[in-house]
């Protein structure tokens, strides 16, 4: 009987330490703490958000709730069941979708590729036909399902990723980054498809490195940063953390990365993030100091070509950068 | 057990799929061990019935053998290569059903190539197989091939703890295809090497088919029926170690993260 069936995922203090070692006579030790003792827990019916950088560790933290890892201290129950006893009652109950090109098998058809998990998941015979079909139907394969996968869109692998990921319906789906490398009209069927789901009363761990996905999908977010958690809370409430900040937006072209440094030294600026589009930058800088500050800002950029500069109201985008900075 | 035959057959079919669906595996599956057996009828030639026997007893059990051991060391690292091994991880199956199926289709695959021998030998080469009892070879047969597929399993868990595993499938091939004794007697060999030979189950095996497809063939001097217990014997101990030791690796692979990295 699991122990505690209110909640769906429960992490208490969990820990991952990886140990590696380099050259054959003289070896050296590499000791990394990916993950170092987070807490949360997630409740029935809730889509939950892991955001962080690379390395910030949410990839290690769903591989450790999916029993792919065994964590090196803390606890944590999926479902109800422990993560390091419980490994088989766990995969029973839960779907793992997890974006890229890389995870189905090329040479055989879509259907096979289900029929194959569908097997290992011990999906009735008698039920699994059927249980494909709708699939398919639901992720709008049904046409395609008999065509080999390497034929694919990298839309439709994607969509035969989630098919997969449901074909033992089960409660609780784990989606590490299911919308990466998609075309926005791909991402966005995803990001449909991510919501019916919740819809149907599944439960859902996301983790993106979109925050306009976040803010659109999840009901709450974790923002992890270097192994730790350091803000849980709704989209809103996260929002609030850049409540007194004012963003400044500048598009300009031949920004150098010094002009950057010099604007991340500067009092009262707690981020800084550039985005490049072709060769426009899209530049974004958080300041305590209001639209005062704008004049600081071009004077700064003097010697890149400034297209427009404007006060943008903060974004979910704007809390996370401050609180990964 | 319902559900552990369910992974192991789906896992047979799939591996089945993907082989066909790839030309390249007929090169070490069916063209080896045709050219092998087709050197070794031509020297042999207007040899006695037996020694043709021999070539092409031996050219089958080196094509069963190959194709075992290249679907013990493809059996995972293919879902590596493909970025399936997490998904398949992540089941409820246990690692050994699904090796196991994946095993199970390679050796049968590697019948497939000993028929095509036969075939080749007795249209191309003229060769004359009078097989005495065909029931007790075909019983042989079979139990070979359960022996084969066990022995891919055990390789397989140990091929789990390296990310080498092509470099031990063709280091491995042919000491234990001479070892077995599939081209000629054991006794032929060094005795140094006898203990090697009598712990592997094909080598009971190809002593069995030999016994049931040659009423004058001596053999190991135990007959038909004591090979046939010792080959059932050896696959249930190779399964068992095999599960003992898979049960290790999945532990191994939860706590160091390595199963995945290649």
């Amino acid at each position: 009987m699991p122990a505690n069936p209110e909640k769906a995922i429960t992490v208490s203090d969990l820990r991952r330490v990886y140990h590696s070692s380099q050259g054959i006579f003289k070896k050296t030790r590499n000791v990394v703490e990916a993950v170092k003792g987070i807490s949360f827990d997630v409740d029935y019916g809730e889509l939950f958000g892991l955001v962080g950088p690379n390395g910030a560790g949410k990839t290690t933290t769903i591989k450790m709730l999916t029993t792919l890892l065994t964590p090196t201290s803390g606890t944590a129950r999926v479902l109800g069941f422990d993560i390091v006893k419980d490994v088989i009652a766990i995969r029973r109950g839960i779907g793992i979708i997890f974006g890229g090109e890389r995870g189905l098998y090329y040479r055989v058809s879509g259907r096979e590729n289900l029929r194959y998990f569908a097997d290992l998941y011990g999906v009735p015979l008698s039920k699994r036909e059927k249980r494909i079909d709708e699939l398919l139907e639901m992720v709008g394969l049904a046409e395609r399902a008999e065509e080999r996968v390497e034929g694919y869109s990298r839309g439709m692998k994607q969509r035969l990723h989630i098919a997969k990921g449901l074909i033992n319906d089960p409660k609780l789906i784990f989606m590490d980054e299911p919308t990466i490398g998609l075309d926005p009209e791909a991402a966005r069927e995803t990001r449909a498809m991510i919501k019916g789901q919740v819809e149907n009363g599944k439960t859902i761990l996301l983790t993106t490195h979109y925050m306009y996905e976040a803010d659109e999908l999840c009901h709450r977010i974790g923002v992890i940063s270097g192994g730790r958690i350091v803000a849980l809370d709704s989209p809103s409430a996260l929002k609030r953390f850049v409540k007194d900040v004012t963003v400044i937006e500048v598009e300009a072209f031949g920004v150098a990365d010094a002009d950057l440094m010099a604007l991340r030294q500067q009092p009262d600026v707690t981020a800084v993030n550039a985005n490049l589009e072709g060769e426009r930058q899209t530049i974004r800088v958080q300041t305590a100091r209001g639209s005062e500050f704008i004049a600081t800002v071009t004077k700064l950029l003097s010697k890149a070509k400034i297209m427009d500069v404007r006060i943008k109201e903060p974004t979910l985008e704007d809390a996370y950068l401050k609180l990964v900075a | 057990m319902k559900a552990e035959m369910q992974t192991l057959w789906g896992s047979f079919r799939m591996s089945m799929l993907n082989f066909f669906s790839d030309p390249q595996w007929i090169i070490p599956n069916i063209i080896a061990p045709f050219v092998f057996t087709a050197v070794a009828l031509i020297f042999f030639r207007n040899a006695s019935g037996s020694l043709a026997l021999y070539a092409v007893l031996g050219g089958g059990m080196m094509g069963m053998w190959g194709s075992t051991l290249y679907g013990a060391g493809f059996a995972l690292s293919f879902d590596r290569w493909n970025g399936t091994l997490e998904y398949v991880l992540a089941t409820p199956s246990r690692l050994v059903w699904i090796v196991a199926g994946r095993s199970a289709s390679s050796a049968v695959l590697g019948l497939v190539n000993a028929l095509a021998v036969l075939v080749v030998a007795v249209l191309g080469f003229k060769a004359q197989l009078g097989i005495v009892d065909p029931v007790t070879f075909l019983l042989a047969l079979v139990l070979t091939l359960a022996s084969l597929s066990a022995l891919g399993v055990l390789f397989c868990s140990s091929f789990l703890l390296t990310r080498s595993a092509s470099v031990l499938t063709n280091g491995l091939e042919m000491p234990i295809y001479v070892a077995s004794g599939s081209m000629f007697p054991i006794a032929l060999l060094p005795f140094w090497s006898h203990p090697l030979s009598l712990s592997l189950g094909p080598t009971w095996g190809i002593d069995a088919m030999r016994h049931a497809a040659d009423a004058t063939y001596t053999g190991m001097s135990f007959g038909f029926w004591p090979d046939i217990l010792v080959l059932v014997a050896s696959t249930i101990v190779y399964l068992a170690i095999g599960f003992w030791l898979f049960i290790l690796v999945e532990k191994k692979a939860r706590r160091d993260a390595s199963l995945v990295e290649y």
